[in-house]
């Protein structure tokens, strides 16, 4: 132990404690292109997967010819849902406690869907054999706002839940409904609104964006027949969920699949859930016996991976003349797709939304949040992990400046 | 499908190879020659991640067939790295100024930034925003990047400098 007395850089650098500059020691790698990322991978006898994606919004499906597929040179196997079905696979669990389709089962609820998985010997030969799968869909009316799913009239989307009048967050009031999510005080919020000297409303649309990572989502699946062991690299945020969905599908026990997350080009929430790509992948290797590729282009990434957002706010602000607020309650449309595969931080299915009441000193508020479906691509995840926080910010802000704007925010009047 | 016989330059490396005449550059060089370094990240020619210097221009490898780069000298990220396995001054850069978090786009991004600093050895910095304006980044905002191309510039002008 020495007994001289340091500089201040001398010290910080030796103990490299809290605001010591780092160089992050995967960036060695990274800055000479020796990252490792999912499409880098290359296995023996890999094969390359791809799908046959609906164009349609809504539409029957009618007839699914593989001959042509199957003939090209090249093309080891054309899976669809009636391929799956005897193995129970072609629909998996969501992490919202819904199902999903893996391959589309007599019906595509959505534009870029997966209809069929082509498995070939390189991605070349599989798009040319994506090409030549014929399908024929028999088009319906797609419901894509989702302030009519709940209409009278409007179109059954989910023939697989017909009849269910409850679902994983509690009693389902129509056939496009999901849940309703509850929280805070009605009769007291609602007595505080109508006794009001001020309220102000207003609609407030969040729409659906896309976490779009730079890199798409993709795996590599390889079952070793010999010993019953599956493993599976990919663009995974969350492996274990992952492992979860896999075992229960497939049946293999936990102990028995390796899921592994190698370097991830970005994830913003998108690389979260489990997609019917993983699991394609995975019975491609356990049909066809070697490893099965799947990543998707940009185009499937923005069109069927998950969405984050499409929250349909109406609230009300109630204040007093001076500006002080007494109340606060809003009602939240959340558009969840035609399968809701929103990832939640807690058994709630809205995420953190409660914390929409922000930091401001409101005594009673009120929040109910309805989940529908549409005929769009399954989503809700928590893009930048926000869990729902930042439809809450906006929200809360937002009609804060609208009280403010109407000359009754904190700080009163502020008149030009 | 027909294959077409042709030969070309991969990071001061020959090379001959068959390729159908629609494999892309991309593929060729990540799949046919295992360099893995340039990545795919829109397939469109929107985001960068595959550039690659070819005959003295940084090119959207995703966006040229192999047959267009026949004749052609190719370096990508990998040939950035000296002879005895010494980071590139921009390469060195980018560690120091953290301009990278995912790394996805760092090998375009990084080779786009060596023919810029060619074309241009002491850019502003709205030369050097400009300049790697063909690259995206989803992580860092750019500052960090914009930083480290400005501190490699630096560095090579002294380098330069000193050798005069």
């Amino acid at each position: 132990m020495t007994t001289e007395t340091q500089s201040t850089e001398e010290r910080t650098q030796k103990l490299e404690g809290l605001g010591t500059r780092r160089k992050r020691v995967e960036d060695v790698r990274f800055t000479q292109g020796k990252g490792n990322y999912i499409d880098d991978f290359k296995l023996s006898g890999m094969l390359f997967g791809a799908f046959v994606r609906s164009p349609y919004g809504h539409a029957r499906v009618k007839s699914i010819n593989k001959e042509g597929a199957l003939a090209l040179p090249g093309v080891r196997a054309v899976l669809t849902a009636e391929d799956l079905k005897p193995l129970k696979l072609h629909w998996m669990p969501t992490l919202a406690g819904d199902v999903q389709a893996v391959l589309a089962d007599e019906k595509v609820l959505f534009q870029g869907q997966e209809v069929a998985f082509v498995v070939a010997e390189d991605r070349y030969v599989a798009a040319d054999a994506v090409d030549l799968v014929e399908v024929e869909y028999e088009d319906l009316p797609a419901l894509v706002d989702p302030n009519q799913s709940m209409a009278a009239a409007a179109l059954v989307l989910r023939d697989d839940l017909q009849g269910k009048t409850s679902g994983a967050h509690g009693p389902r009031k129509h056939h496009n409904h999901i849940f309703t999510w509850e929280v805070g005080d009605a009769e007291g919020t609602a007595r505080a609104i109508s006794d009001a000297q001020v309220v102000a409303t207003e609609r407030i649309v969040y729409q659906r964006v896309h976490p779009c990572p730079l890199e798409t989502c993709g795996c590599v699946a390889s079952m070793d027949k010999v010993n019953g062991h599956l493993t599976v690299w990919g663009t995974f945020q969350a492996p274990h969920a992952v492992r979860t969905v896999a075992s229960l599908i497939s049946g293999i026990p936990e102990h028995k699949i390796r899921i592994v997350s190698p370097d991830i080009g970005g994830g913003f929430g998108n690389k979260v859930g489990v997609y019917p790509g993983y699991i394609c992948s995975i019975v491609g290797s356990i049909v066809l016996g070697v490893p099965v590729k799947w990543v998707e282009d940009r185009m499937e990434n923005l069109q069927a991976t998950a969405f984050a957002r499409d929250y349909h706010m109406s609230g009300e602000i109630a204040a007093t003349q001076d500006g002080r607020v007494t109340a606060l309650r809003v009602h939240v449309l959340a558009d969840h797709g035609a399968f809701d595969a929103c990832a939640d931080p807690t058994k709630y299915p809205a995420g953190f939304f409660s914390i929409c009441t922000g930091s401001y000193d409101i005594p009673v508020a009120h929040v109910t949040v309805e989940g529908v479906y549409t005929n769009k691509a399954p989503g809700g995840v928590a893009y930048r992990c926000s869990f729902r926080v930042t439809e809450a910010s906006y929200f809360i802000e937002r009609m804060i400046d609208v009280l403010a704007q109407a000359g009754h925010g904190p700080g009163g009047s502020t008149a030009p | 499908m027909a294959e077409t016989h042709i030969k070309l330059t991969v990071n001061h490396r020959d090379v001959e190879i068959l390729a159908e005449p629609r494999l892309l550059l991309i593929h060729l060089l990540r799949e046919k020659l295992g360099i893995t370094g340039p990545h795919i990240g829109c397939d469109t020619s929107h985001c960068g991640a595959c550039t690659v210097d070819m005959n003295g221009k940084s090119v959207k490898s995703c966006t040229v067939f192999a047959v267009q780069a026949s004749g052609a000298q190719i370096t990508t990220i990998e040939g950035l790295v000296g002879a005895d396995g010494s980071l590139h001054p921009l390469q060195e850069a980018f560690r120091e100024h953290h301009g990278l978090q995912c790394g996805f786009c760092t090998p375009g991004m990084i080779t786009r930034a060596y023919r810029l600093l060619q074309e241009n050895p002491n850019p502003s910095e709205g030369e050097i925003r400009q300049g790697i304006s063909g690259n995206l980044c989803r992580c860092t905002g750019y500052l960090t990047i914009v930083r480290a191309i400005r501190a490699a510039a630096e560095q090579l002008s002294n380098a330069r400098e000193a050798a005069e």
